[in-house]
């Protein structure tokens, strides 16, 4: 085996054993530290019998044991499955179901974990963490703080670069779990690029609150790790000013954000109350971020560079970024491909496309995706001959530098959360008072869009807003929950039946 | 009505999109039960100082004064104690 997450973590390890790899609250791990908790972690699944590949999911949010759980699954040759922690037990239940795990790593105080124990049909063995708030593990769980003691053996596999690592879940709709297989190869190929192109180095001190089972984040952890410096966690932006206050004091040297974060920060906050004179760079993906909140950001920390990048967690992250010294005059592009990958501009009957024309991006390269977990439909659906179809639409200009001009899908764009308005859809569908409803993303200062619903109610009822954002609450993630809900006598459609969403996102 | 009363049911009308008192505790984290975003606590921030009257400081924005009822109502009766200093 070559290059791999737990490889570039152990020569992390090697380099700086006494260097901090983790700072969370009142709590800071060194890379030695941490390693010390992969190996019993390793050598635990070790003697409880994983074999190469098993899924191991996980329930957690951004925390050291995160980070040493996912790292120590590699290092036994499983999957790490990371769930997203915002969705409810029957989400989580659909995804552990689809995965086949043995395991789960859950937070203990995870409020949905014991109604997702309770649907889990398949055995399944519970490691918790920390302390539970949501009442009493099962008698059977097996606490994360007891696990150094049980372990066996402390050998760190070695599974070839084509195996399964990991499996992210971009889509929650129940009756399609859509599981994104990524194998050791993927992962360190995509740290690799990043690594050529960021500035990152072990003296950084990242600022991170994106959640590491998105891609992103994930992408933030693993290059930080790889590159020996100190990542930062704070899980959340409902305080902004703390996170300020911690990059202050910290003496952050690099912040990860989504456009919604930014606008937060911007709109919310007195970025200039805070020394962040040590701030070196910013980086922004999950989606275009508008040139007016980029330059006021430029203008609020002018010494911070930043970098703009796309992706999509089918590429691992990364697919194309734009360097900080081109962002002026390239604003609004998308950069171009990152090392490792090529990236093609194509048109309909898959012709690549000259400059300046709109077309569908293309990439390859090491870092894309395996497939779709049991989903080989959809993933020659994507995947055509070793390229991915983004989906995206874009031009390139002379130069080569995208300019994407947005997506063939529908989905919604909702802080740093994507949303199928399917899924919104058939939850309200539910409701026996509904004749027909469609889901739609309408555009959102900070956000950049929040969802509404337009519903039709059966004859003679009305439509209660309340009920059905109450209802949404209980099926769904609360970033899923309809903003708006609004009346409509019937929804307009095309000649074959489709909605035209993009009358309703007005 | 007292402001505890006002407050929890600004939260259940506005979050949890019920008037069934049962749902929320007073000590229940509003973060941790997945309550409130980061859009969410802005709003209640704005209905805060509109209702009873306060301005709410940028570092007074934080879970220890924002993350439960109780929080909630102590911190708004310390910030009209203070303001009726």
């Amino acid at each position: 085996m070559s290059e791999s997450l737990v490889g570039f973590l152990r020569q992390s390890v090697t380099r700086c054993a006494e260097a901090a790899a983790l700072v969370h609250g009142d709590r800071q791990i060194s890379y030695g530290e941490l390693w010390t908790h992969v190996e019993a972690f390793a050598g635990f699944l070790e003697s409880e019998g994983i074999q190469p590949g098993d899924r191991v999911a996980m329930l957690m949010e951004n925390s050291p044991e995160y980070v040493a759980a996912y790292y120590s699954i590699l290092a036994a040759g499983g999957a790490a499955v990371a769930l997203n922690t915002a969705v409810r037990a029957q989400d989580l239940s659909a995804w552990v179901t689809h995965c086949g795990a043995r395991w789960l790593i859950a937070d203990a105080g995870h409020p949905e974990l014991p109604a997702l124990l309770n649907q889990s049909p398949a055995p399944l063995r519970v490691i918790t963490v920390g302390a539970g708030l949501a009442g009493e593990p099962r008698a059977d769980a097996v606490r994360w703080d007891d696990v150094p003691s049980q372990s066996g053996s402390r050998r760190i596999a070695s599974p070839a670069d084509s195996a399964l690592a990991t499996i992210i879940y971009t889509s929650g709709t129940t009756g399609h779990p859509k599981g994104v297989m990524l194998s050791h190869r993927n992962l360190a190929a995509n740290v690799r690029s990043i690594l050529d192109y960021l500035p990152i180095d072990a003296t950084d001190r990242a600022m991170n609150v994106l959640p590491f089972y998105y891609s992103y984040g994930n992408s933030v952890l693993h290059t930080h790790l790889a590159a020996g410096a100190t990542l930062l966690l704070e899980n959340s932006m409902v305080f902004p000013h703390r996170v300020l206050q911690i990059m202050a004091d910290q003496r952050a040297t690099s912040f990860a954000g989504v456009p919604s974060t930014y606008a937060l920060l911007l709109n919310r906050t007195r970025l200039g109350d805070y020394d962040l004179g040590a701030l070196r760079y910013l980086t922004q993906a999950g989606g275009p971020m508008a040139p007016a909140l980029m330059r006021r950001l430029r203008e609020a920390l002018p010494n911070a560079r930043l970098f703009v990048m796309y992706g999509q967690t089918e590429a691992t992250a990364r697919l194309a970024y734009l360097p900080a010294e081109r962002l002026e005059e390239k604003m609004g592009s998308a950069g171009t491909a990152i090392p490792g990958v090529t990236i093609e501009i194509r048109g309909e009957t898959g012709e690549i496309l000259p400059p300046d024309q709109v077309g569908e991006i293309c990439a390859t390269g090491d870092n894309l995706m395996l497939g779709y977990w049991h989903d080989p439909e959809a993933t020659v659906r994507v995947l055509i001959d070793g390229w991915l179809h983004t989906g995206d639409m874009a031009y390139r200009d002379a130069e080569g530098f995208l300019y994407i001009q947005g997506r063939r899908s529908d989905m919604i764009k909702t802080g740093a959360h994507r949303v199928n308005p399917r899924e919104i859809e058939e939850a309200i569908i539910e409701l026996d008072w509904v004749a027909d409803v469609a889901v739609v993303g309408v555009d959102d200062d900070i956000l950049g869009q929040v969802i509404k619903a337009v519903i039709v109610p059966r004859p003679g009822l009305a439509v209660d807003p309340m009920r059905v954002k109450a209802h949404c609450r209980e099926r769904l993630a609360t970033y899923k929950i309809p903003k708006f809900v609004e009346h409509a006598n019937e929804l307009p459609r095309t000649a074959s039946g489709k909605v035209k969403r993009y009358l309703l996102a007005g | 009505m007292a402001a505890e009363q006002k407050i929890r049911d600004y939260i259940l009308q506005n979050f949890l999109f019920s008037q069934d008192q049962s749902l929320l505790n007073s000590t229940d984290s509003l973060l941790a039960k997945g309550i409130i975003d980061s859009t969410g606590v802005m709003e209640m921030i704005t209905f805060l100082q509109e209702e009873f009257g306060i301005t709410v400081e940028d570092s007074e924005m934080v879970p220890e004064n924002l993350d439960s009822v109780n929080r909630i109502s102590a911190f708004v009766a310390r910030k009209q104690a203070a303001a009726g200093a």
